[in-house]
């Protein structure tokens, strides 16, 4: 079983590039589970036709409030069938400002570990969906645990996106000294220049020691999917933003071994990377 | 990072086992008030730190209660407010007067917020309710005492209650390496008594609730403690206008010591002829029972020593085994140190013209380090110093402070001239007692 992670800025779009992963995943004959690892529980919306489906904590705790524990959810309650036969999953979490997100997003996997989640459906491959950034340590237990073996990284071309997706593959490269878990590549998700984007996440990529696995760009197709709640290979199947999807599918199914990444330790040397492609691009070069 | 580095950069920060957190300081606190409810909102483990205080304070079973709101870790991912409201309404079958709420770390850190919560209970019970938020990342014990003195001065003290002449709020007894610092505390107020003391508060120890709020009546304050309280001392002066009595004084073991605190506690109250009577009478008291019941000083006479403890039980411990027993100290660990209570450490050795080692904070670590450095022939500490200098061959571990190991029945203080006899009597035992051991008794005699 493949265990595939995304992880990227707030905002970025990692919710449509890993429901549209999915589909293109499912469209290679695959049994894909995507377990949406965020509060929002809105990972799987383009998946289910906008409705949000129940979460594992809310489920969880329903129980709990009639006296009962963990062991009293059936993997009816929390995983259901989205477009495709794709089943989908919501770790869900507090409401916002109190409780630990983290640590719900943990309780959350562990529930569909012990519920033997992935040997039931013979799941091939796991898509976790993660919040944001790895803000703290709660975040960053889908990769401590050893459930998502392979990290996607998503960023645009905007730096800022770049100095997030950097600080995540520090949280990776501390945790992926334990186990098996590395940084699978970065995949940019393009917010218009496409050219200055693609040279300059391709360096960010290789001084990350990884890969530029895919470049998607900005499109009102995507945009209008976003709108109906469907993935692009639904809805627009023949287009050529779905065979970009399926493209990435493709290479995520041929990815090599995850590495350790090394990421930019001085903020004036990803500044560096960046002015230098800036500049580049000034001089047309 | 090298291991080495590693050990340097935390090894200040290690306070384990001296001292406990800020919690447990916090309950210390709370459990003093007589009848009160302390509700830990914390998990069930850190409710063990809570028991641990009701017995330091010898709270009353049948009086005082405890609670736990149990946090799982439903309460973690989602908040544990909910069951802090549910448990805080169960408390109505409890009666009591008034309900402390504890924060622990858990619950801090996910974002609980106990005084939302007790303020948004406070018209569905009919009792006091007050949010200490004492989470035990916020500091030790003595840190956690101070936020709960703070949360009691700021939310159950009146304003404006008329002053009681002669009267004397006593601060923090309970932070005290002494295992029975009932017995000091006993001696204080039977002392303030016989100087004049019109009435003594006390805050806290089998403290009425009416008495609390009474504190800022109090004349004078009389801090019990090097390690913790100053806080409220100085709140009281400055909201109260209520005066600090001995302020920079060690506290009253041994004979110097005695005598000066006597003398200034007395000048307070135009009574420092019934001070020198005291003082003389139980100068007179030390030196006939000791003459009589034959103490073997031989040993103690330029002996070297370190003293591992904490400052209340520490630095006036100084003088007296240097002064009255004639010992040579080399060594002064103390578990906690205020900047203020350094002053009156540094103060002390100068004037006692001692050259000593000072590691103030210390941990256990560091205290057996610089025994082994030092290897004095005498350590007055607790059980752990017994164990931790085991290697060393020191013949003598005088236990002296908590934890001691041993059964006391009786509420033994260090203050006053029966405490001198209560020291003289624990370094006696010890050191028969190692006197039996087979391998050290050679070593012990010659």
């Amino acid at each position: 079983m493949r265990q595939i992670a995304i992880y990227g800025k707030g905002g970025i779009g990692k919710s449509t590039i890993a429901t549209n992963l999915s589909v293109a995943l499912q469209e290679l004959g695959h049994t894909v589970m995507q377990v949406g690892c965020d509060p929002k529980r809105d990972s799987t919306r383009n998946l289910t036709g906008g409705r949000l489906i129940p979460t594992v904590l809310e489920t969880y705790r329903d129980q709990l409030r009639l006296g009962r524990d963990e062991y009293a959810i059936t993997l009816q309650d929390i995983v259901f069938k989205g477009y495709g036969g794709i089943l989908c999953v919501e770790s869900g979490g507090p409401e916002p400002g109190i409780g630990c997100a983290g640590r719900g997003v943990l309780t959350a996997i562990n529930i569909l570990r012990d519920l033997k989640a992935f040997t039931t459906y013979n799941v091939d491959v796991v898509v976790y969906d993660v919040l944001g950034d790895v803000v703290c340590g709660g975040f960053a237990q889908p990769i401590r645990e050893g459930y998502a073996r392979e990290i996607y990284l998503l960023c645009s071309g905007a730096f800022m996106s770049i100095y997030a997706a950097n600080n995540i593959a520090k949280g990776i490269r501390r945790l992926s000294r334990k186990g098996e878990t590395g940084l699978a590549g970065v995949i940019c998700n393009s917010s218009g220049d496409e050219q200055f984007e693609r040279e300059v996440v391709g360096d960010f990529a290789q001084a990350l020691g990884s890969q530029f696995v895919q470049f998607v760009p900005r499109s009102p197709v995507i945009q209008s999917c976003e709108v109906e709640s469907k993935t692009v290979l639904e809805h627009s199947p023949g287009s050529s933003e779905a065979g970009v999807f399926r493209e990435l599918a493709r290479r995520v199914l041929e990815g090599g071994r995850p590495v350790i990444p090394t990421p930019v330790e001085e903020l004036a040397d990803l500044e560096g990377l960046y002015r230098r492609r800036l500049k580049g691009r000034s001089t047309g070069k | 990072m090298k291991t080495s580095e590693a050990v340097s950069a935390t090894a200040p920060r290690c306070h384990d086992p001296y001292l406990r957190c800020a919690l447990y300081g916090a309950a210390q606190v709370a459990l003093g008030v007589r009848g009160c409810g302390v509700l830990a909102h914390s998990p069930q483990g850190c409710y063990q730190l809570v028991n641990a205080a009701f017995g330091w304070q010898a709270a009353d079973y049948t009086e005082t209660f405890t609670l736990c709101t149990k946090l799982c870790e439903e309460e973690i991912v989602h908040g544990g407010e909910q069951m802090l409201k549910r448990t805080i309404l169960e408390a109505r079958e409890l009666h009591v007067p008034l309900l402390f709420v504890l924060s622990s770390c858990g619950p801090e850190i996910v974002g609980d917020d106990i005084e939302a919560v007790c303020e948004d209970m406070q018209g569905d019970v009919d009792f006091k309710l007050v949010p200490v938020r004492c989470a035990g990342f916020r500091g030790d014990q003595n840190d956690g005492a101070d936020m709960a003195f703070d949360a009691i001065l700021k939310t159950l003290v009146k304003e404006d209650t008329p002053k009681i002449p002669g009267s004397v709020c006593i601060v923090a007894p309970h932070a005290n390496g002494n295992p029975t610092w009932y017995g000091d505390l006993a001696w204080v107020k039977r002392t303030l008594a016989e100087l004049g003391a019109a009435e003594v508060l006390t805050l806290t120890h089998d403290t009425p609730v009416a008495d609390v709020a009474r504190i800022g009546a109090a004349e004078y304050s009389l801090l019990l403690s090097h390690d913790c309280g100053q806080k409220a001392v100085d709140y009281l002066s400055s909201h109260f206008g209520v005066g600090q009595l001995c302020r920079d004084l060690p506290f009253p073991v041994g004979f110097t010591n005695t005598r000066r605190w006597l003398t200034e506690v007395a000048a307070c109250f135009g009574r420092s002829h019934d001070a020198d009577r005291i003082a003389a009478q139980g100068e007179t008291q030390v030196i006939e029972q000791c003459r009589r019941k034959g103490l073997e000083q031989f040993f103690m006479h330029r002996a070297t020593s370190a003293i591992v403890a904490d400052a209340t039980v520490g630095i006036p411990l100084l003088r007296f085994i240097t002064e009255d027993l004639e010992m040579i100290t080399n060594v002064v660990c103390l578990r906690s140190c205020l900047p203020r209570a350094r002053t009156l450490l540094d103060a002390e050795i100068q004037s006692l013209g001692l050259d000593c080692r000072v590691i103030d904070h210390a941990d256990v670590y560091q205290s057996r380090q610089a025994i082994g450095e030092t290897r004095p022939q005498i350590v007055f500490g607790s059980n752990i110093e017994r164990h931790a200098v085991e290697a060393f061959g020191i013949p003598w571990v005088f236990r002296i402070v908590n934890p001691e190991s041993r059964f006391r029945t009786i509420d033994r203080e260090y203050f006053g001239y029966t405490g001198m006899l209560n020291i003289i009597e624990i370094i006696e035992n010890d050191w028969l007692d190692r006197m039996r051991s087979r391998e050290r008794r050679y070593q012990a005699r010659w």
